[in-house]
């Protein structure tokens, strides 16, 4: 085979193997996961157009600074406990925690515990002391509690009851989950409950109850008793509230000793939540209870109480939540429980969420215009050049295959954004056959010989097309670096819709002139 | 063969030099009062707020008036409260930035108690107390309060954006156009000697910011797609420029003694039919776009269509005597009108 006909055949396997690829997206997934020859991954429609939620979750870290803080306090204060000194007071206010003493000794029995935690002084007057976390230590916490609220999101995801399936959950940045649910497969609303909830499970001992929170802080004329704070259990069905709980504010037992936790029902058929503690808890909870039979347990979950049962019997290690939850609201607060709480808060930055409506109707809407712009490009192109316009067709078209086979081999996503990437590329990429077809006419004007023009006109093209692409390049770069979903799909299929198309024009358009005229010397040229 | 601009064409852009820049002086300063003293209308991307878009069953009777008293009657401030598809399932886009608060004894939005309860708990059970973290939910609320009141309907899309992420998008969009104006800048120095590289940025920055400006006096609205226009324009507008730069640097080695205006207008001449066709062929492709990709994909199309068109214009008209300009101001006399004979090529 002549060197042409080696390079003639390997354009032919390359276009090939991409227009392989790119067919391949459309096997269903399963059954390119079973034959050998398919490609197992390929390419990933984004959310805007199979539709889905998309959301960035923040996350309080402050909140988890805050939090690392107080248990400091009650290390100190355990300490303090233990070495026979007094702490009057402490609290935790703008990210550091202040230490109230009477100077003297005790102060310095809190400088050196400070010294010995950790922790970074940051002022102290007289006998109040200031301390912050150290950077690293701020560091360490955060990174912490990002990675334990990403591990309860994944959790409750994954969870194989009720779970969404081929949702994702990744970290992004130092402070924010991205979360994406694709299809329309759970309404917003349950995904909030799902994912968004704290579920944060409390049980705790009555201390106190009126009908109401005036009539409960009138019984206390001086203030609420230290350590304890009211919460309210309202009517399910007209939202107002029934009775009014002075509770302590540290919980007797929490959810995290949680063995399991599932949809039940009572008496009346209506749905619960049965939960089960594990063997700690259940030692906890046993103790717990048979220590107050008589007293009314409230069970708090998110700061809301649930019920308030009197405690009759020791109860081992079951239970029991009564709302009146729907089934699906039972079964979802049964996988948050399940999966357990998350230890900061987040909450919903940034929200992308599109319809399958909406979703099918944008694919509809690009296919249409992607097909409608290649149409009347490659009309106008053989209109306008004739033979080499047909060149420029089928080196365009191979360009398109070129684009979607390397989209598919880097699995990459596909967004509304993106089809209006490949569009623009469609007419970007003649562009470059249009630089060399000019140059030939005009070489070819300027009196040289069709062959002559040809070599010319590729030649001088070369770094006209390169510069012009490079720049593209370049935005298109910098796009992709800030650019946030769907835009970021609009920087891939252009960044590799510029490479390919200079190579389709360069390789591919340059082949078709070799192949014919090529070596031949023709009179003229179909330009 | 058919041409698109005869090969023999001279036509003295360069002496015209002083209308386009009229023109060009005249669009720009329109467009930067319109961004100065009316700024541009900002999309939720970079304004923050709460976007839904909800199609209601075939028949429904329903219009904006129902739509914007039942948001407000479920503590929405200010809704804006547009109609738009063509088909007789009507469409509509609900935005609002501000909600009020919740009056203790509930507000008249339509929902059933059970409703209200079961959005209470998921708020308190999610921590949202501020205004801004509520705003999820108040989508809830309104879809059920539409759905009780009005019909069946949709959900199309629920965009929502934060006032922290509201502001880094902006930051970040503007801190993207001036890296990559800054990396173009760069790379037109590598490539073409410091004399083109200031004509070059003049015309780059007079695309993007009539472009800006057009979308500043049509009160058009400027979202994250429209940027990634703009950043595409930045890339796309110098293709052209590059092919007449090119040009001249070629028409300049070709002889010794030559005289830069009439260098520059013969190599604009020649390079005309090919920066038109480049320019065409795109701007087909973005108007097909424009016609048939729908309301998602409409704005970044309009951006690119009108840059495109400027694009264009300035790689004939400003690119060329920006630098000639710039020459005969600043230059070693190179471009003044006497030749001179050049020490190198």
């Amino acid at each position: 085979m002549s060197g042409l006909g080696w390079r003639l055949s390997g354009a032919l396997a390359c276009v090939g193997l991409f227009a392989f690829l790119t067919i391949a997206n459309f096997v269903p997934q399963e059954k390119r996961l079973e034959s050998p020859l398919l490609p197992d991954g390929g390419l990933r429609l984004g959310l805007d157009l199979q539709g889905g939620i998309h959301w960035v979750l923040g996350v309080d870290l402050e909140a988890a600074i805050d939090q690392e803080l107080g248990f400091m306090a009650e290390n100190l204060r355990e300490v303090a406990e233990e070495k026979a000194f007094t702490v009057s007071g402490t609290r935790v206010e703008d990210g550091a925690l202040v230490v109230e003493t009477d100077g003297g000794a005790d102060a310095e029995h809190v400088a050196s515990w400070a010294k010995d935690a950790g922790l970074r002084s940051v002022g102290s007057d007289g006998g109040v002391l200031r301390y912050e976390l150290t950077a690293a230590a701020t560091k360490a916490v955060k990174q912490r509690g990002m990675a334990q609220v990403l591990e309860v999101l994944r959790r409750r995801i994954a969870d194989p009851i009720q779970g969404i399936p081929d949702s994702v959950v990744t970290g992004q940045g130092e402070d924010r989950i991205l979360v994406q649910i694709p299809g329309g497969q759970i309404d917003r609303t349950r995904a909030r409950k799902l994912l968004e909830v704290t579920g944060h499970l409390e049980f705790k001992i009555v201390r106190d109850s009126a009908p109401s929170e005036e009539l409960l802080r009138a019984k206390y004329p001086d203030g609420l008793p230290a350590g304890t704070g009211i919460a309210t259990e309202r009517d399910k069905e007209t939202d107002r509230v029934l009775t009014a709980y002075l509770l302590p504010d540290q919980a007797d037992i929490t959810g995290e000793y949680l063995k399991d936790a599932r949809v039940g029902f009572d008496r009346q058929q209506r749905p619960i939540v049965d939960f089960q503690f594990n063997t700690e808890g259940g030692r906890i909870f046993s103790k717990l209870t048979s220590e107050n039979i008589g007293a009314q347990l409230a069970i708090v979950l998110d700061q809301r109480v649930y019920s308030a049962p009197s405690i009759r019997s020791r109860i081992a290690s079951r239970g029991q939540i009564e709302g009146r939850f729907t089934a699906q609201e039972a079964a979802d607060l049964a996988v948050v429980l399940r999966s357990g709480s998350l230890p900061i808060p987040v909450q919903i930055e940034e929200e992308r969420t599109v319809g399958p409506a909406l979703g099918a109707d944008s694919i509809a809407r690009g296919l249409r215009a992607s097909a409608l712009g290649l149409v009347v490009i490659l009309v106008f192109v053989v209109g306008y050049y004739r033979m080499s316009g047909g060149y420029a067709s089928l080196a365009l078209l191979a360009n398109l295959v070129l684009l979607m086979g390397v989209m598919s081999m880097f699995d990459a996503t596909l967004t509304l954004p993106g089809i209006a990437g490949i569009v623009l590329t469609v007419g970007m990429a003649v562009d470059a056959n249009v630089i060399i077809f000019e140059r030939i006419r005009e070489e070819l004007r300027a009196g040289k010989s069709p062959r002559a023009a040809i070599a010319t006109g590729f030649n001088k093209a070369f770094w006209t097309i390169m510069d012009a692409n490079i720049t593209t390049l370049i935005t298109a770069l910098v796009l992709f670096e800030y650019g946030t979903g769907p835009i970021k799909g609009f920087a891939v299929t252009l960044s590799i819709g510029v490479v390919t198309s200079v190579f389709a024009a360069l390789v591919f358009t340059r082949l078709m002139f070799e192949v014919y005229p090529g070596t031949r010397s023709v009179p003229s040229l179909s330009i | 063969m058919i041409e698109i601009v005869p090969s023999g064409t001279h036509i003295d852009f360069i002496g015209h030099r002083r209308i386009a820049f009229a023109i060009s002086g005249v669009l720009l300063l329109a467009g930067l009062a319109a961004i100065f003293f009316q700024g541009l209308r900002l999309g939720i991307d970079f304004a923050g707020g709460t976007e839904v878009a909800v199609r209601f069953d075939a028949g429904t009777k329903v219009d904006e008036g129902v739509l914007r008293s039942l948001a407000g009657a479920c503590s929405i401030l200010d809704p804006t409260v547009v109609r738009y598809g063509e088909t007789d399932a009507p469409e509509f886009l609900i935005r609002f930035n501000r909600t009020a608060e919740v009056p203790a004894g509930g507000d008249d939005c339509p929902l059933t108690d059970e409703q209200r309860e079961s959005l209470a708990a998921v708020d308190q059970a999610t921590g949202a107390n501020s205004a801004s973290s509520k705003t999820p939910s108040i989508v809830d609320r309104l879809t059920m309060a539409m759905r009780n009141q009005i019909g069946a309907l949709d959900i199309l899309s629920v965009e929502y954006v934060g006032p922290r992420v509201g502001d880094e998008l902006r930051r970040d969009g503007l801190s993207a156009l001036g890296i990559a104006i800054v990396l173009i800048l760069i790379y037109i120095a590598f490539r073409f000697s410091s004399r083109f590289a200031p004509g070059a940025v003049i015309a780059l920055i007079h695309d993007v910011l009539i472009t800006a400006g057009v979308f500043a006096i049509f009160r058009l609205e400027f979202d994250l797609s429209v940027l990634a226009a703009l950043l595409a324009i930045l890339g796309y507008s110098l293709n052209d420029t590059i092919i007449v730069y090119d040009r001249i640097r070629e028409n300049m080695s070709l002889r010794t003694k030559y005289d830069l205006e009439d260098v520059m207008n013969r190599s604009v001449n020649q390079t005309l039919s090919r920066t038109l066709l480049t320019s065409l062929t795109t701007l087909a492709a973005v108007i097909c776009l424009l016609l048939v990709g729908g309301e998602v994909i409409f704005p970044f199309a309009l951006a690119m269509a009108i840059g495109i068109v400027v694009g264009t214009y300035s790689s004939i008209f400003i690119a060329s005597p920006a630098v000639l300009y710039l020459e005969r101001r600043f230059g070693d006399g190179a471009g003044s009108a006497a030749t001179k004979k050049r020490s190198a090529a």
